[in-house]
């Protein structure tokens, strides 16, 4: 499942149109958390967050993990300099008015599996 | 050799990350292997962290050489009172700000251990703290195909009593701090140190979420498998096997005939040096791999056995059930798509074992084993570690005439004798025998997708100046320790003491008879 057909398909908002990114990847796992320690030791590379934090240091982690994309939920957004900065490191950022956990069924549903499956 | 630092500000939420970014871009120029580059920027990027969550600021030195990455981050305190309650997971003394910010998990320093190669946490209360770790960059660089490892390391099960330090084959394994951790570069992926390990420890990575059948689902099983019930027939173990909910359940056994056969006409063809090796146990493939490279050109291009079933089943929802680390390594290195997963032979005993118990005890009736099946007369099957090695020494020196293929297995009693099976190989082995002909279905052999290629594991360095220069060092540190291979360091011997110190992996005064000075001194 290539990046546009999930916001597509999930009605997000794309924050970050300008990343040039590899947006024909294939998005084939995911990863829900809030705790940022977590994500880097666990979220699989090349892969989509779901998360509620919105700050700076999401992206810092992103770009860690390497994940292609955040998706935040609960309609949360993060500000403008996030977004600046999440274009500089090629991550691309959505957000969702669902929350993380119809968020996160949404994505199963189009076969996003977790780190393990 | 390069020198990096950078300095980090007490509560700089916004500017952390800075460092470990810029350490990426360097080692990524120096072409070291993305995994450790990964592992390089999560733990930085924690210690990192750490200054800012808990101290007073700090600083962040790197030094990149060809072979490692060590790194050193010292603060200006508070200091960690307890250490080793720091270290435990969920162990957390953040602010609410910084828990906030989704920090502060009591993960930062697990993480680093987890993500790097040797960690030394040294604090002083009102003084401040010292992260030190290490990343090994070169062998995993050095290694075009590094792969995955299978086995799984349940620490706190370990009782320290070191027994898989001898039983690994290429001295892989080492326990320090009644940690044991496994060289990734040097395993080849067997069972030899799972067997030694009573208490668990050492084992294989199992399906995280259990035995999940799905509508369409098929279930991959090893012969051994459907052998070990005791006095249930092979038939009765398949029944009930697909009343777990699959759809179908497939025996990895035809292709074990056919790859016998791919080999036998390979070795009739004279293509190939003889004898021909057989590559049905994947554990003896990587074996030759890194200890016998000269061999590469004896190993049959045919894909193993349940290679070559995983490419009949295509993208049919599969559940393997693998009976040992390499053939889940060898299983996962090809396309790892999501309907592919293995289980250990342990998820599924317990799951069949109650249905099997629910059936009325009329014991089946197990007919006279017939006798093997004659293969051809200059086939030799070889199974069991030690065995294999003084085989393959024989073909490497020339010595074993008269052999045209050989078969080799890891384990002895080959895959009946995997430690992770519920049955005694003679037993399991027997009865499979006793059963023949159960279980039919069609198979081929298949070439080999990936090419063998000697792995360079056991290269001291890349370029072979340094190589020699180490081997040196290696010569002279081999001398300083007493010869004894007792073990008490944490490696299988004193050479592999030597060659740790040598490539950084340890210090001489692990070393029990080694005086404190001397071990100063390394």
């Amino acid at each position: 499942m290539k990046l546009d057909d999930i916001a597509r398909e999930l009605g997000l908002t794309e924050l970050t149109p300008k990343v040039t990114g590899d947006r024909e990847a294939e998005i084939e796992r995911g990863y829900a958390s809030d705790l940022l320690s977590d994500v880097l030791a666990h979220a699989p590379a090349g892969g989509v967050l779901v998360t509620l934090q919105v700050h700076l240091n999401v992206i810092a982690v992103a770009s860690h993990a390497e994940l292609a994309a955040v998706i935040f939920a609960g309609g949360r957004r993060p500000e403008h300099d996030v977004c600046v900065k999440a274009i500089a490191e090629g991550v691309s950022l959505y957000v969702s008015p669902a929350d993380t956990f119809d968020v996160v069924g949404r994505l199963s549903a189009l076969g996003v599996k977790g780190n393990h499956a | 050799m390069e020198h990096l630092a950078y300095d980090i500000q007490s509560g700089d939420f916004g500017g952390a990350g800075a460092a470990s970014r810029d350490l990426k871009q360097h080692l990524k120029r120096i072409g070291a292997e993305s995994d450790a580059v990964r592992r390089a920027m999560i733990a930085a990027y924690e210690a990192e962290m750490n200054v800012v969550i808990h101290t007073e600021g700090g600083r962040l030195e790197a030094t990149v050489s060809d072979g490692q990455l060590d790194v050193d981050v010292v603060d200006r305190g508070p200091g960690i009172p307890d250490v080793p309650q720091a270290m435990r997971e969920g162990f957390s003394t953040a602010s609410s700000e910084a828990r906030a910010l989704g920090f502060g998990a009591g993960m930062g320093l697990p993480n680093i251990e987890r993500n790097s190669d040797r960690l030394r946490v040294t604090s002083a209360v009102g003084d401040g703290t010292r992260v030190s770790f290490s990343i090994w960059l070169r062998p995993e660089a050095a290694d075009q195909g590094a792969r995955p490892s299978s086995l799984g390391i349940a620490a706190e099960l370990c009782r320290d009593c070191r027994h898989c330090l001898a039983a690994c084959p290429t001295a892989a394994v080492r326990v320090r701090a009644a940690q044991p951790s496994v060289l990734h570069h040097l395993c080849v992926d067997c069972t030899c140190c799972i067997t030694a390990c009573d208490p668990g420890a050492l084992t294989l990575l199992d399906a995280p979420d259990g035995l999940a059948p799905g509508a369409d689902g098929v279930l991959a099983v090893p012969p051994a498998l459907l052998a070990g019930f005791g006095d249930h027939a092979v038939d009765t173990v398949l029944q009930e096997l697909r009343g777990l909910g699959f759809a179908e359940v497939v025996s990895v056994h035809p292709y074990e005939d056919e790859l016998r056969h791919g080999v036998f006409d390979l070795a009739a063809t004279s293509a190939l040096p003889t004898p021909v090796i057989s590559p049905v146990c994947p554990a003896v493939v990587s074996l030759v791999e890194l200890k016998f490279p000269s061999l590469v050109p004896h190993l049959a291009p045919l894909a193993s056995p349940w290679e070559a079933l995983q490419r009949d089943l295509g993208e049919r929802d599969v559940t393997y059930v693998v009976s040992c680390p390499s053939q889940r390594t060898a299983l996962l290195a090809q396309q790892p798509t999501a309907q592919r997963r293995t289980v250990t032979p342990r998820l599924v005993r317990e799951a069949v074992l109650p249905r099997l118990a629910a059936r009325r005890r009329a014991p089946d009736e197990t007919p006279a084993p017939q006798s093997q099946a004659a293969g051809a007369d200059d086939l030799l099957v070889v199974t069991g570690v030690s065995h294999v090695l003084a085989v393959l020494e024989q073909v490497e020196d020339g010595r074993l005439t008269g052999v045209s293929s050989v078969e080799p297995f890891i384990c002895d009693g080959g895959c009946f004798g995997s430690p992770l099976l519920g049955e005694d190989a003679s037993v399991a082995a027997w009865r499979w025998a006793a059963a023949a002909g159960a279980a039919p279905g069609e198979a081929r052999s298949y070439e080999r997708a990936r090419p063998y290629r000697p792995r360079p594991g056991i290269r001291l360095d890349p370029d072979m100046a340094v190589a020699i220069r180490k081997l040196a060092e290696l010569d002279a540190e081999t001398k300083a320790l007493p010869g004894k291979d007792c073990g008490v360091c944490g490696a299988p011997t004193c050479a592999t003491l030597a060659e740790d110190i040598v490539m950084g992996r340890a210090v001489r005064a692990l070393c029990p008879y080694v005086t404190p000075e001397e071990g100063n001194a390394s």
